[in-house]
């Protein structure tokens, strides 16, 4: 455990080092979501309230999904199949702790600090610049925060899981592209979800997407609450175990193929 | 000039072969790079099974702003992906750029022959089927004088990003780094002129008017071409202004280029 916690702190001070990196990033992501909310505000066309979404919730939406973009690593991570392809692998493995769980504490370390630097700020701007909801209760602040982690570990075991493809194809990475796009589509980060048709919401629901980053918005929201929360809540725990579970049998099988070569 | 255009040909020869000898990976390219058009366009059409337009505009009259934007970009990206800035700096910043400037042949064509991402053509088709798409749903009617502005309005888009692409690589003669504060242009100017400039606030619609000529480059021909009144009361030559628009930020590219390589100081591998 105590392996696990030099690891995230390591990562954490890595991102820390990147300071011009992380205010243009915040720039682009603030830019971007002013334009995505001028162009939900004029879908709305001065409607107030659609699918239980207000307009103040729809600019509220557009700042979290730019919060959260690095926070969940909405647009992919392509590391470990780069370490795979690369040979470097032989060294993670031989670390005294598990390959996944090396990842998922470098991991950890990178999304706290892409929380705290780029999540963080960006919604204080738009608290600051725009009139946004914030959760109303002592429980919906909880429940946010546990919704949050585990979006951030099914998020995590996708991305390790597309990234384990490297040790069955060299076009890992073109599986990748494919992998996280169906991420920004299904998980609501394009739209939000209830806007969508009923047949694709249906379709989004048996993946892991939703539960990514959607579940995460209608509770910030107070889109989803009472009994609703709590399955919500329990979906991800299930997603979470499933994809935990996946990842351990596909990593078991891969490093059975891997051939490293001495140099 | 025939020596030169005759080396370009030559290098982009090089490339479109080089990048068709990976077969499998080449089609996995095209297929997930139209990908990500399919998903943001779709994810808007379907959202308009609850809503009617956006700002007045139908979705059959986003789709033409939208598909001329992807369209444009797409040729413009494949083109001048020798100026991409992340590739260019990395050609700083590994040192492989003073190769460039040894050779009997200007160093803008070699950097534009440097490139051709090939797989951008899946944009490109993307880009085209959503502008048929349109052409067909808004009831836009073709008139001669129209016919003959398209291709005007298409090369004016790909001198505007091929302008910024370059104004972003010649940055990194000093930076070394790309400079990342150009993306805002580049992939957020596409993202804002593919939607109609009059739902965006007064101030980020003067910006990308007076200091950033981006209006003129889609949304003000996009008027035109479906023959939609202009909400702004700009003279009517404003709607064909964009080859104008594009060749002046183009013209500033190619200034600022020639002066940061007059500044250009190797990183010294």
């Amino acid at each position: 455990m105590k392996v696990f916690w030099e690891i995230t702190k390591l990562s954490f001070q890595r991102q820390l080092s990147y300071r011009a990196a992380t205010v243009a990033g915040l720039i682009t992501n603030i830019f971007f979501g002013l334009l995505r909310a001028s162009v939900l505000v004029a879908l709305y066309n001065n409607r107030e309230v659609v699918e239980g979404l207000s307009v103040q919730d729809i600019i509220t939406y557009t700042g979290l999904t730019q919060a959260v973009i690095v926070y969940l690593s909405i647009f992919g991570s392509y590391d470990l199949m780069r370490s795979i392809h690369q040979g470097e692998i032989a060294g993670d493995l031989l670390k005294p702790l598990s390959l996944f769980t090396f990842w998922l504490a470098q991991d950890f370390g990178r999304a706290i600090a892409g929380f705290l630097l780029r999540g963080l700020s960006i919604m204080t701007i738009y608290a600051l610049v725009f009139d946004i909801t914030y959760p109303t209760s002592l429980a919906q602040w909880l429940a946010l925060i546990v919704t949050l982690v585990l979006s951030w570990l099914i998020s995590f075991a996708y991305r390790f899981l597309v990234n384990l493809s490297a040790f069955w194809s060299p076009d890992a990475r073109g599986i990748g592209r494919f992998a996280f796009i169906i991420v920004m589509f299904f998980s609501g980060f394009l739209m939000p979800l209830r806007f969508f048709p009923d047949w694709v919401q249906t379709l989004a629901y048996f993946t892991p997407f939703p539960h990514m980053l959607n579940t995460v918005v209608e509770i910030y929201l107070g889109a989803v609450t009472g009994m609703e929360l709590v399955k919500a809540l329990l979906a991800q725990v299930a997603w979470a175990v499933a994809l935990v579970i996946v990842c351990q049998l596909t990593l078991r099988l891969g490093t059975k193929r891997l051939v490293i070569l001495g140099g | 000039m025939q020596h030169i255009l005759g080396s370009y040909f030559r290098l982009l020869g090089a490339q479109v072969r080089s990048q068709l000898q990976y077969r499998a990976s080449f089609i996995l390219d095209v297929f997930s790079t139209a990908f990500f058009t399919i998903t943001e366009f779709g994810a808007l059409a379907l959202v308009f099974t609850r809503f009617e337009t956006i700002g007045g505009w139908t979705l059959a009259e986003v789709a033409f702003l939208y598909g001329l934007v992807e369209l444009s970009f797409g040729l413009m990206d494949m083109f001048f992906a020798g100026f991409d800035p992340t590739f260019f700096g990395e050609n700083i910043r590994k040192g492989s750029f003073d190769q460039l400037l040894l050779r009997p042949v200007p160093v803008i064509w070699q950097v534009l022959g440097s490139d051709l991402t090939l797989r951008r053509i899946g944009y490109v088709f993307l880009g085209l089927t959503i502008f048929v798409f349109a052409v067909h749903f808004s009831g836009l009617e073709w008139t001669l004088a129209k016919v003959v502005y398209l291709p005007f309005v298409i090369v004016g888009m790909v001198l505007f990003f091929g302008g910024l692409f370059m104004i972003g690589s010649s940055f990194t003669f000093w930076t070394v780094e790309s400079v990342e504060a150009m993306n805002i242009l580049t992939f957020g100017g596409s993202f804002l002129i593919s939607y109609p400039m009059s739902i965006y606030q007064d101030w980020l619609r003067r910006i990308f008017t007076f200091v950033v000529p981006a209006i003129f480059l889609n949304y003000y021909p996009a008027l035109y071409f479906l023959d939609k009144p202009d909400p702004f009361d700009f003279p009517f030559i404003a709607h064909f202004l964009a080859p104008v628009a594009g060749g002046i930020v183009f013209a500033l590219a190619l200034a600022f280029w020639k002066f940061g390589l007059g500044h250009y100081q190797s990183t010294g591998n």
